[in-house]
């Protein structure tokens, strides 16, 4: 009777242990509810923070509005144009690696394994090779065996590297316009095709002005001589005029037009930086 | 992952213990990539006081789902991500979550986008014993 009475005691304890050790390491739950709406308008943030994105994460979203897209003809031949000053390497090495993602959109491998030979080179200039030497291998490596996903990922490690190197050795402004000429050539590529076959919920993916404010305010905190550049001036000036562009119109939509002459500065604009 | 914890959109005062929040971070990010989600190489990190909430302001695209992945390494924390558009609407699926485990916490909050533009993610420390908590973000899309 005693040990009966013991053990109905010690049951919940042994319940409680059995539970515990059957619960996962952590738990799950949902968030506490937050509202549902806030005042934007009191919110302190900084440029800083803004993230550049990819091309390929607008590419993607590209992809999902439409198919028959014809990547092939937007991806650019590899050029070999020689730049002089370390900010033409970067703005020279952002182009290229944003041409990576168009080659990989079009699934061609020998211009994607070009575009990663081409980026070795201009990373030395810059003296990021050692940085970037593992990625571009295995951009080659996963061009080779069709890997797409797999080279999209490399070519968003190898501009990470290059900024994360650029920036440890001081070389802000470079890091920046690597950034800056990564998203000029995704827009001109997506500008380009959406021009070819104009329709609003395509042209709304160039909806982006905060990334302009972000540019401009990065020009604005680069070195003299790199802001004095002719090719950073004509870079800083022809987004500038961009900006207007690429407000949403009374219609909620940017025009055929507007897509038009946004795909006519980006691409006179990429062809200064890359010939 | 190494790579991914050397760009942080901004610097923190620690760098050690961001990094180690977005290896949190990234830790909850596992099961979205696992399921087709590609990751970004940029992240963000700091540390705030309990209460005080930090707003993101990121560009998002119209077709895109997204997860967004915050971690800390504080023990007993309890973190929280939430998604607002440029009006200050909710714009996140109801399938956000938070979790804690013996040595960090989590939250994590999914975005299934119908308008490119501007977007505020608002980090918050709901609860902690430390002064300021460390935290990390991280980001994927399909």
């Amino acid at each position: 009777m005693m040990m009966t009475r013991l053990r109905l005691m010690f049951l919940p304890v042994l319940l409680c242990a059995v539970v515990l050790a059957l619960l996962p390491a952590s738990v799950t739950v949902a968030q506490s509810p937050p509202p549902r709406n806030i005042d934007v308008s009191k919110l302190a943030h900084s440029e800083q923070d803004v993230v550049i994105p990819v091309p390929s994460e607008i590419f993607n979203a590209l992809d999902k509005l439409g198919n028959n897209l014809n990547w092939a003809s937007e991806v650019a031949p590899v050029s070999k144009k020689r730049a002089k000053k370390p900010e033409e390497f970067a703005m020279l090495l952002g182009t290229v690696i944003a041409n990576g993602f168009v080659a990989v959109e079009a699934k061609d491998a020998t211009r994607v394994q070009d575009i990663g030979h081409r980026v070795i080179e201009l990373a030395g200039a810059l003296n990021v090779q050692k940085a970037v030497l593992t990625h571009c291998n295995a951009i080659i490596d996963a061009s080779k065996n069709g890997d797409w996903a797999g080279v999209r990922a490399e070519l968003d490690r190898t501009q990470s590297s290059v900024r994360q190197v650029l920036e440890g050795q001081k070389s802000h402004d470079e890091s920046e316009l690597v950034s800056i000429t990564g998203w000029l050539r995704g827009t001109q590529a997506l500008s380009s095709l959406v021009n070819k076959d104009y329709k609003p919920d395509r042209a709304e993916l160039l909806h982006q002005p905060d990334m302009l404010n972000t540019f401009d305010s990065q020009f604005k905190g680069m070195k003299e001589s790199v802001q004095n550049n002719p090719e950073v001036r004509d870079l800083r000036e022809g987004l500038q005029k961009i900006k207007p562009l690429i407000i949403l119109g009374p219609d909620g939509q940017i025009s055929a037009k507007s897509v038009e002459q946004i795909n006519q500065i980006t691409s006179s604009l990429v062809k200064t930086i890359d010939p | 992952m190494v790579a991914i914890l050397g760009l942080c959109a901004f610097v923190a005062p620690a760098r050690a213990t961001v990094d180690d929040c977005l290896s949190f971070a990234l830790e909850a990010m596992d099961k979205y990539i696992k399921n087709g989600y590609t990751l970004r190489e940029d992240t963000w990190g700091g540390d705030l006081p309990v209460g005080e909430a930090k707003a993101i302001s990121h560009q998002l695209f119209k077709g895109n789902n997204y997860w967004f992945c915050m971690g800390t390494d504080s023990k007993a924390a309890k973190i929280s991500i939430h998604v607002y558009d440029s009006d200050g609407t909710l714009v996140e699926e109801n399938t956000s979550w938070q979790s804690e485990k013996a040595d960090g916490s989590f939250a994590g909050a999914e975005v299934k986008c119908k308008r490119t533009g501007t977007y505020f993610l608002i980090v918050k420390i709901e609860a902690s014993k430390e002064e300021r908590t460390g935290w990390g973000l991280v980001y994927s899309y399909k």
